[in-house]
């Protein structure tokens, strides 16, 4: 009963206050700074200590894990789908919702009076209510379908972030670039929770696994089908956590408000795809292709992120490269099985970095007390070491770093515009198979140039 | 034909002019952003600098008529305003309806619709604008108004009435003509005749401005005067600037620039950054990439061209101009344009190529002509690929702040219409004029557009500040002046506006405290190397360039410890960048994010939860290795050596013999500094020399935090020298034999006043006199309470400090601030600067003055006769003051344009400045969390001197004739005999005679305490007199009393 309460208490407060927060301001209420700050950290402080008293309560037990069941939400008998919502909580997902808990408290308090007086705070505050919420069921999630409903908030709230100051251009065009790489990667993992379905008949992630609790679990999918399920769900995670071929986005999304880059994209968002990787650690180790997979993508992403990561001229951008470093890490280990090294490693890195991203204003400060204590004279031999060497190598590798491995223009070039062309192509084919039709038909169409075609071009 | 490279280069040079004038972040100046327009006239140059820059100049219209509302501009000072710019013209009648300065007036006060088109037709088609009077239309004029038109619908049945009643009432045709008068006025029912008169007037108006508009247009098309040979009055300026800024050129060139003028963030650095900027970039892109982006897939061809044949910057800007087909007429106009599109990083490599001495890497001259070529070469590849789909984000912002032009017939008929119903024009009046009077009328619109509405709101809010001020100042010094007999203690502050509070208080506390304003670098123009600091900083206004180098160093006795300490100090360092950068790299990132990484939640959490304690274990922490407290600075240099930085000697030591100042210099600073503010007797036994500077936490703009004086440093260091220069007896014997008698029993003591935490603090007090410790424990005691009251009244100003807050909660809510991770207003800085007053601060004690104005102590009863004194303070004072006014100014107009916007994306970039988000331009100004109480206004000078001394001053120094005939600041003169003001205006001094205040009060507002003025409000506040003043006793005692009840003890070092 207790575990049930405290399940209970994790999840309702985040999803009671996104509902009162959304719902106040759509009827036209503007909540006081003071009152928004307050209810955030309320719920925020109620859901840890819920969460907290779970983790005392199954180290005191031998209770290491505990499922909260909400019911079959949508269940189509016939076609044999059903949208099932449960919440387990285990020795992977406690640890993962108290970091989250803790971190969000600490930027709630933060954004509260950084973002004073600021005409977004509210938006701000609802956005991160939404996040929230979605992280928190992220982490949570019994199924599959739980988990991508979170995962969808967090996306969701990401973007909207990054398009926080959407009066210039450039976190507009970021936004929209960091919305559509999450849908591409939630296309696959939505894909991936209808094979697995398909698979097992329930998108059950404990189910999936078998039946010992998280990380001893044994999946029940055998190789070629943990492969299948395996690779989508690897690109859902490349997605969310910016590793190769996705890279580019990650700097990009450094637009919004400082305490909102530090929570996503040094803390917890990017660790996502890692944690679903983990969460469904069992399941790679059915397939030895798959670990092989996963180890090449993290090493290679560790190597790119190294690499650009040295030449960046500013703060965000560099610390944002040193967390595409660790998670490419967190990745690997990942691959190699090592579970709970890669969660102390998560829980580490999301912690730190953080802390850095907050302090990334401090950078001239920082700097100069370090120059200080390190004294006139060293320095002054160290920048006058001249570096005249000019190999063509050394270029390259310059240029490639500054031009963050040409990811961006890659995706563009190459897989963005043709498919763009592609489908204008079957759009204007379409067009003329229905002129000809309708001019069979006897009857003209007007020439009206498409709606799509008026979005893309603007 | 083509350009010649002569004339490139010199363009280029005009056109860095246009350029923003701020160095690093780390030393921020405080300079007016169009520094390089002040030979022009203000008005002049704000005409065009809205559209060139695109930023906006002024205030929003609504932002005046919300002032206009709450009385901080009154309807008096509007028509001031327009009787002086109108002349004769002000009482012509426009289109026999009504005077010129009755149409403009209610332009200004009424909010009428200047919008867009599309905005109108909503506006039309779903509002009730066209069948209901605006607002501000009293009902009793609304009745007359109806009555006669329907006696005169009636009587004439006018066509435009009939064809308005056929449409309203849906009446067929030709009914309106042929009922009778009585069925006619019966059959409309009463409720209607407001639709009816208002449709026919929009009927009406819509007719005439339609025959009028052709003629009109024609008119407001007419060219600009063009100004001076500028290039901002360049016709096609605005166009070359939309022209120029492409997003993917912008994006290249500011992931190249940062990378060149990076001062050592980036782990690795620009490979050959040392060959300069066009030699870097053309070798470094010369190198073949398949995967660039499709625009600049050719430009390693072009690049590899330009390095093989070395082309040099000129001939390939001339080259690029061809092919952009530039006409050569325009050349300079489209150089200018291309740098102002991407100003921040131009203005950033203009700086690093003129101001060495701010930047440890500088760039050779030439740099910016450079960048300009690469910029160029850049902007060719994109013209052959031009941005297709949104993807790419070639995507150019559209001027947002330029307002949209009116130019059709129903935008202009609207405004009309508008106007004709608070004015009370009638249907049947204007369906008499002719097509000239409707001409007249359009062209009015015309001639009164959005700019010189703003202008004029401008002129009157500035107006409301100078008349309230020069009225305060001039019914005070007809009052007798205020000053002690024998002043117990005197302090000489800055003229920082923040230090008028503190002055202020001071005084209020004791009667017998004396304060003097100097300009913060206190006369001494050093580069300045603390004992714990690896660079030298130049402390001094940043117009100025110093030529001596100071350095401090730890007692004699104490060397040995520092050397252990500034061991253990290296290392700690040493460990800590190899942290730093090891967390940002693999396996040791690996290492320290698993192994300490959960550790970090400990400082986060008690930083931001409770920022004061961890602040404080911190320093407890720090001061195990902090370099010794005891130390003196070095200071004087044997005159047969030249004044240098100290080097590395060729055996290893240090030679440091350049250091310092001779003692004829000392002699010469020391008594040009007492001299200036006019202290040469009467030295009071205890002579405080406060500089000032601030301390805050996670703040890219800390440094504008500092003395504005000391070029964005603290000037405490400035503080000590002159006091240590002061004590010196071969200094005072000097300055005996020069005239200036200071007593054996005046001790001088620098010291450093913590703006944001009101911590007061004095240098080397060990070597105080037993018998002084007394007076300075007293007068320690004084300035902390002194301090405290003045952290009450700059509580008042945070909207997150609670109104009715003690003074102990304030103080600890200003530490609080500057202590706080999270906190983006450690302090306001001079964000209320309004006034600059140079005079005698007896003529002017006692007054409130809200912490709005700049204090600068000069005696003119003490001058030569050819005001020699006043001739070298002003050279330093007004461009200081100006600078601080300007930037603070424009940044407040448009926070987004000419300010640095929000702090809260900004993103420290190449350790020089910051970026909005991952990648923008660099920000120069000030950002929005630093002057949204800033009310923009020119600063106001009243300078206690004669109207002719000011004349021939100007006379003298092209920079004040500047700055003061072209109104880029304000200036008024108290005559130091007869007390008579005047102020300057149109090339002339006009004597300025005080009428009663809004309340109708003939005298000056008083108040017993300061506090008492200012309790329980927030916003800006006119000054007053502070009475509390003479009864010193009273006052001292509550000082004395509340000093007991636990204000801490000074930190004495």
């Amino acid at each position: 009963m207790l575990m049930a309460i405290c399940a209970l208490l994790v999840v309702a407060p985040p999803a009671a206050l996104a509902l009162n927060m959304g719902l106040s301001l759509l009827l036209g209420y503007r909540p006081s700074e003071r009152r928004l700050a307050l209810s955030t950290q309320a719920t925020v402080v109620l859901s840890s200590i819920a969460a907290a008293t779970l983790l005392i309560n199954m180290l005191l037990t031998d209770q290491v894990q505990y499922t909260l069941d909400i019911g079959r939400w949508v269940d189509l008998p016939v076609e044999h789908f059903h949208f099932s919502v449960k919440f387990l909580f285990d020795r992977l997902s406690i640890p993962f919702v108290i970091l989250s808990l803790v971190l969000c408290g600490v930027i709630s308090a933060f954004a509260n009076r950084y973002l004073h007086r600021d005409e977004g705070y509210t938006r701000f505050f609802l956005f991160f209510v939404i996040f929230l919420l979605g992280i928190v069921v992220t982490s949570v999630a019994g199924t599959i379908e739980t988990m991508f409903l979170g995962w969808e908030l967090v996306g969701l709230s990401s973007a909207l972030l990054v398009a926080f100051f959407h009066n210039r251009v450039n976190p507009v065009a970021n936004g929209l670039r960091v919305w559509t790489i999450y849908r591409f990667a939630d296309g696959a993992f939505l894909f991936a929770a209808l094979v697995l379905h398909h698979l097992t008949g329930g998108g059950d992630l404990n189910l999936m696994m078998g039946s010992k609790p998280w990380p001893e679990s044994a999946c029940v999918l055998d190789s070629s089908h943990a492969l299948i399920v395996g690779l989508l769900l690897l690109v859902a995670a490349a997605g969310k956590s910016a590793l190769v071929p996705f890279s580019g986005w990650l700097p990009r999304a450094m637009e919004g408000p400082t305490p909102s880059s530090a929570i996503f994209y040094g803390a917890l968002s990017v660790h996502l795809g890692a944690y679903l990787l983990l969460r469904v650690g069992p399941m790679l180790e059915q397939s030895p292709t798959l670990q092989w997979i996963i180890i090449a993508l993290g090493g290679i992403t560790a190597v790119y992120a190294g690499l650009v990561g040295r030449v960046q001229t500013d703060v965000k951008s560099a610390l944002a490269f040193a967390s595409l470093l660790q998670v490419s890490i967190i990745v690997v280990e990942i691959g190699f099985g090592l579970r709970y090294l890669a969660l102390i490693h998560i829980i580490g890195h999301a912690s730190m970095r953080s802390l850095q991203l907050l302090r990334a204003p401090s950078l001239l400060r920082d700097h100069r007390r370090l120059e200080d204590n390190i004294g006139y004279m060293e320095r002054t031999k160290e920048t006058t070491r001249s570096d005249s060497a000019l190999t063509p190598l050394r270029i390259w590798r310059y240029r490639f770093a500054m031009e963050r491995g040409y990811l961006d223009t890659i995706l563009d070039d190459w897989i963005a515009t043709p498919f763009l062309r592609l489908f204008r192509w079957f759009d204007g084919l379409e067009r003329r198979v229905v002129k000809f039709l309708s001019i069979g038909g006897g009857r003209a169409v007007a020439k009206k140039p498409s709606e799509s075609d008026e979005m893309e071009a603007s | 034909m083509s350009i010649s490279l002569r004339r490139i280069a010199q363009a280029c040079n005009e056109a860095a002019e246009l350029l923003p004038r701020q160095g690093p972040i780390t030393k921020f100046a405080f300079l007016n952003p169009l520094q390089g327009l002040e030979q022009i006239h203000f008005d002049k140059v704000m005409e065009h600098v809205g559209a060139v820059y695109n930023n906006k100049a002024y205030l929003d219209d609504y932002r005046y008529r919300e002032k206009l509302r709450r009385g901080r501009i009154v309807e008096s000072d509007l028509l001031e305003v327009l009787t002086e710019e109108l002349g004769e013209r002000a009482v012509e009648c426009v289109a026999g309806l009504t005077s010129r300065m009755e149409l403009r007036l209610a332009m200004l006060k009424h909010p009428l619709h200047f919008g867009h088109r599309r905005e109108l037709d909503w506006v039309l088609a779903e509002t009730e604008s066209l069948k209901k009077f605006r607002p501000e239309v009293a009902q009793e004029s609304k009745t007359e108004v109806l009555g006669k038109f329907k006696q005169w619908a009636v009587a004439n049945r006018h066509p435009t009435v009939c064809a308005t009643l056929n449409k309203v009432l849906g009446w067929p045709e030709q009914k309106c003509e042929q009922l009778s008068d009585s069925i006619f006025s019966a059959s409309v029912p009463e409720s209607r005749w407001e639709w009816v008169y208002l449709q026919t007037l929009w009927n009406a108006l819509r007719a005439g401005v339609y025959h009028a508009v052709a003629a009109a247009k024609q008119e407001a098309m007419a060219p600009n005067a063009i100004v001076e040979n500028s290039l901002l009055a360049h016709p096609s300026m605005p166009e070359f600037v939309t022209s120029t800024s492409d997003n993917r050129v912008d994006e290249l060139m500011i992931q190249f620039t940062s990378a060149f003028v990076d001062q050592g963030f980036a782990h690795s650095s620009l490979p050959g950054v040392e060959r300069g900027y066009w030699k870097c970039f053309t070798q470094i892109f010369s190198q073949p990439s398949l995967l660039a982006s499709r625009w600049r897939r050719q430009l390693w061809r072009l690049a590899r061209e330009l390095d093989q044949s070395n082309i040099g910057p000129l001939e390939s800007i001339q080259k690029s101009l061809k092919e952009l087909a530039i006409r050569e007429a325009d050349a300079p106009a489209f150089l200018g344009a291309a740098l102002l599109s991407l100003r921040g990083y131009a203005g950033m490599i203009w700086q690093t190529e003129t101001r060495p001495d701010l930047f440890r890497k500088p760039s050779p001259p030439g740099t910016l002509m450079e960048f300009l070529a690469v910029r160029l070469l850049l902007l060719t590849l994109a013209k052959k690929h031009p941005a297709k789909s949104s993807f790419s984000t070639g995507m150019t912002p559209s001027p947002v702040s330029s307002p949209p032009k009116i130019i059709d017939v129903e935008q202009l008929a609207f405004l009309l219409f508008e106007l004709a119903q608070v004015l009370g024009w009638s249907p049947q009046a204007l369906l008499e004029l002719n097509v000239s009077q409707w001409q007249t009328l359009v062209a009015e619109m015309y001639e009164f557009g959005d700019h010189q509405r703003r202008r004029i709101f401008h002129a009157a809010f500035e107006r409301r500040l100078a008349k309230m001020a020069l009225r305060t100042f001039q019914l005070r010094t007809l009052q007798p002046p205020i000053r002690p007999e024998q002043a117990t203690l005197q302090v000489v502050c800055c003229i920082d506006a923040r230090e008028e509070s503190l002055r202020r208080h001071l005084e209020e506390l004791d009667a017998t405290v004396e304060t003097f304003g100097i300009a913060g670098f206190f006369g001494v123009a050093m580069y300045y190397r603390g004992v714990g600091d690896a660079d030298f900083s130049a402390q001094c206004p940043i117009i100025m360039t110093p030529k001596h180098w100071v350095t401090e160093e730890p007692v004699y006795s104490l060397k040995q410890s520092d050397r252990s300490r500034a061991r253990a100090r290296r290392f700690l360092g040493t460990v800590q960048r190899r942290f730093q950068s090891q967390s940002r790299g693999s396996v040791g990132g690996t290492i320290v994010s698993t192994l300490v990484g959960p550790l970090a939640t400990i400082p986060m959490l008690s930083r931001i939860l409770f920022p004061r304690t961890t602040a404080m274990m911190n320093q407890t922490a720090r001061q195990f290795i902090a370099p010794p407290t005891f130390t003196r600075l070095h200071l004087e240099r044997s005159p047969d050596c030249p004044p240098a930085m100290p080097r590395l000697a060729a055996d290893g030591s240090i030679d440091d013999q350049g250091v310092g100042f001779t003692l004829e210099e000392m002699i010469q600073l020391a008594e040009r500094a007492l001299r200036d503010i006019g202290l040469t007797a009467n030295f009071a036994p205890i002579v405080l020399l406060l500089g000032h500077g601030s301390s805050c936490l996670n703040n890219p703009h800390e440094s504008a935090y500092h003395c504005g004086a000391c070029a964005g440093n603290a000037g405490g260091p400035n503080a000590r020298a002159l006091a240590m220069m002061l004590n010196d007896v071969r200094v005072r014997r000097r300055l005996l034999a020069l005239g200036l008698s200071i007593p054996d029993d005046t001790q001088f003591i620098g010291g450093l006043h913590n703006t944001a935490t009101e911590e007061i603090m004095f240098y080397d007090l060990e070597l105080l006199p037993t018998r002084k410790v007394k007076q300075v424990r007293e007068a320690s005691r004084l300035l902390a309470e002194a301090a405290r009251r003045n952290a009450h009244e700059r509580c008042r100003r945070f909207e997150s400090a609670d109104l009715k807050i003690t003074r102990n909660e304030a103080l600890l809510h200003v530490q609080n601030r500057s202590e706080d991770l999270a906190q983006t207003r450690p302090e306001y800085g001079n964000g209320s600067n309004a006034i600059c007053f140079v005079g005698r601060r007896q003529r002017i004690r006692g007054l409130y003055l809200d912490r709005r104005s700049f204090l600068m102590s000069y005696d003119a009863t003490q001058d030569s006769a050819n005001a020699a004194i006043l001739a070298r303070i002003l050279a330093a004072v007004v461009p200081v003051c100006e600078g601080i006014n300007l930037l603070y100014s424009f940044s407040a107009m448009d926070p987004g344009g000419w300010g640095s916007g929000t702090k809260l994306p900004h993103n420290i970039t190449s350790l020089v400045g910051v970026m909005d988000g991952a990648a923008s331009d660099l920000r120069p100004g000030l950002p929005w969390q630093g002057v949204d109480i800033h009310e923009p206004v020119r600063l106001l000078f009243i300078i206690e001197a004669t109207t002719q001394t000011l004349l021939k001053l100007m006379e003298e120094n092209p920079t004040l004739s500047n700055i003061f005939r072209n109104h880029w600041s304000h200036l008024a003169t108290i005559d130091p005999n007869t007390s008579q003001m005047y102020r300057f205006s149109k090339d002339r001094f006009v004597p300025f005679r005080p009428d009663a205040d809004e309340s109708g009060r003939e005298g000056l507002a008083t108040a017993m305490q300061s506090q008492d003025w200012y309790q329980d409000k927030r916003e800006h506040l006119p000054f007053a007199l502070i009475q509390g003043l003479e009864k010193s006793g009273s006052t001292q005692a509550t000082a004395a009393e509340s000093c007991q009840i636990g204000v801490k003890e000074l930190p004495e070092c």
